[in-house]
């Protein structure tokens, strides 16, 4: 397959992706920190009045089904926790990169929030189920950046994935990363990591981005965090998703020396993951 | 004419010849999709999990999640329209179940729904005269009720007939 673009046109394009707001930064860095408290959550949504008008809409969106109004964001982020403020507040920051049209992988708009959002689901629900304490809130906010790359190299793609689903059928690449490494000399595991790295997040959000479809080459100290948003991805994809990348990956089977997951709990973890994600996005939405 | 679009879990009947019943990105998920020839009836469920033993109280909001219940929830809502209600004379076809590449039994939903499915069928007496069922691609599934024909797509394959 002929090359649609170079590494270097790419990591180009990266350093043109604007910086994520500063409210959306503080979130993500606080909440994949170990030690912070709550209440400095609620401090940096107290700064930002359009994060704050946000929040107290999707609280109280009919989706939540709320008897009382929540009228402030102490009461609000106590309620949604702190992994969704951080998400909606990445979600807002950086809407143009996820809920673009996925063009270069065939999909329609939000179609990349909409996996992020299930993988989230997922990784939380299978962080649960890890051999060793997980953060699950930590899984969450990893699963909803863990494919940003796919926003950068859509734009790269177009017309692409029928001829690299057809070298994939055929044997001739490995998966659809190794698809993407043919055309454009990088695969989004790798953009994602370097805009990511742009955007000074910490290693704990980085190390998933970077290494989600091969969590055994993931540093020690990050690697079943990798493999919940490895398996996360999984789910999501199982349970749907409208880009010609879906299931074009491989189960890295190794996932069992860090969870404990019978097919009756990941059914389980599949009917989690569809209501609620039904729920947010039926909340987002309606805000 | 008219979409009815079928959410994960969801089930739907139209006997109406300018509807269209449309169910988006099926992964692991099967659609499972009835067809009346006396009434002209055409139904779809789009089912997720194999048993509704894991979460009965699902049952009573969403029946069609599981294969167990789904497809008799269908089956009960076709014979509200004058179809028979033990299914008898259905055409059935079956789409989705899709999988990972390299999974192992645990991640292989799409296949336990699918013989979930096709147990279930059975015990009505019925089976599939045409399925795209496995492989790793998800699948957009169209029924037109007019003419009971299916158009299966998927982002980067394009689209064929069932």
């Amino acid at each position: 397959m002929q090359p649609r673009a170079s590494k270097e046109e790419i990591l180009a394009a990266i350093k043109q992706v604007p910086l994520l707001s500063p409210s959306a930064s503080q979130l993500l860095q606080l909440t994949a920190s170990t030690d912070h408290d709550i209440k400095e959550v609620i401090d940096i949504v107290k700064y930002d009045s359009a994060l704050t008008a946000r929040v107290l809409k999707i609280v109280n969106s009919v989706a939540f089904g709320l008897v009382h109004e929540v009228s402030t964001i102490d009461r609000a982020v106590g309620y949604l926790g702190e992994r969704m403020i951080a998400s909606l507040a990445l979600s807002d920051s950086a809407s143009a990169l996820f809920h673009k049209e996925l063009q270069g992988y065939n999909g329609p708009k939000s179609e990349l929030w909409n996996h992020d959002l299930r993988t989230a689901i997922a990784a939380r629900a299978i962080a649960a189920q890890a051999k060793e304490e997980m953060n699950p809130d930590l899984a969450f906010t990893a699963g909803i950046l863990h494919a940003v790359g796919k926003a950068v190299l859509s734009d790269f793609l177009h017309n692409s994935a029928s001829e690299l689903l057809g070298e994939i059928d055929d044997e001739e690449v490995d998966d659809y990363l190794a698809g993407e490494r043919e055309v454009l000399g990088i695969d989004h595991t790798e953009a994602g990591y370097e805009l990511a790295k742009n955007w000074e997040l910490p290693d704990t959000l980085t190390m998933p981005i970077r290494y989600h479809h091969a969590p055994a080459d993931a540093p020690e100290e990050h690697r079943a965090l990798v493999y919940a948003v490895h398996l996360g991805c999984i789910v999501a994809m199982m349970c749907g998703s409208q880009s010609s990348d879906s299931l074009q990956y491989r189960l890295d089977q190794n996932y069992t020396q860090y969870f404990d997951i019978t097919a009756e709990q990941l059914a389980l973890i599949v009917l989690e993951v569809n209501e609620t994600f039904e729920t947010l996005h039926d909340a987002m939405l309606e805000s | 004419m008219s979409n009815i679009i079928l959410g994960v879990g969801e089930f739907g009947a139209s006997n109406n010849p300018a509807d269209t019943v449309k169910t988006f990105a099926l992964g692991s998920c099967v659609a499972v999709v009835l067809m009346c020839p006396k009434t002209r009836t055409v139904g779809m469920v789009h089912v997720a999990l194999p048993e509704s033993k894991i979460n009965p109280d699902k049952v009573k909001t969403r029946p069609g999640y599981f294969a167990d219940t789904g497809i008799p929830a269908l089956i009960n809502q076709m014979a509200s329209m004058g179809c028979d209600p033990k299914g008898r004379g259905f055409i059935v076809k079956l789409a989705g179940g899709a999988k990972i590449m390299d999974p192992n039994s645990t991640f292989n939903i799409g296949k336990r729904n699918a013989l979930a499915v096709k147990k279930v069928l059975w015990k009505y007496g019925l089976g599939p005269v045409a399925e795209d069922l496995g492989a790793t691609y998800s699948r957009t599934v169209s029924v037109a009720v007019a003419t009971g024909e299916i158009i299966l797509s998927s982002p980067g394959r394009g689209d064929w007939k069932l």
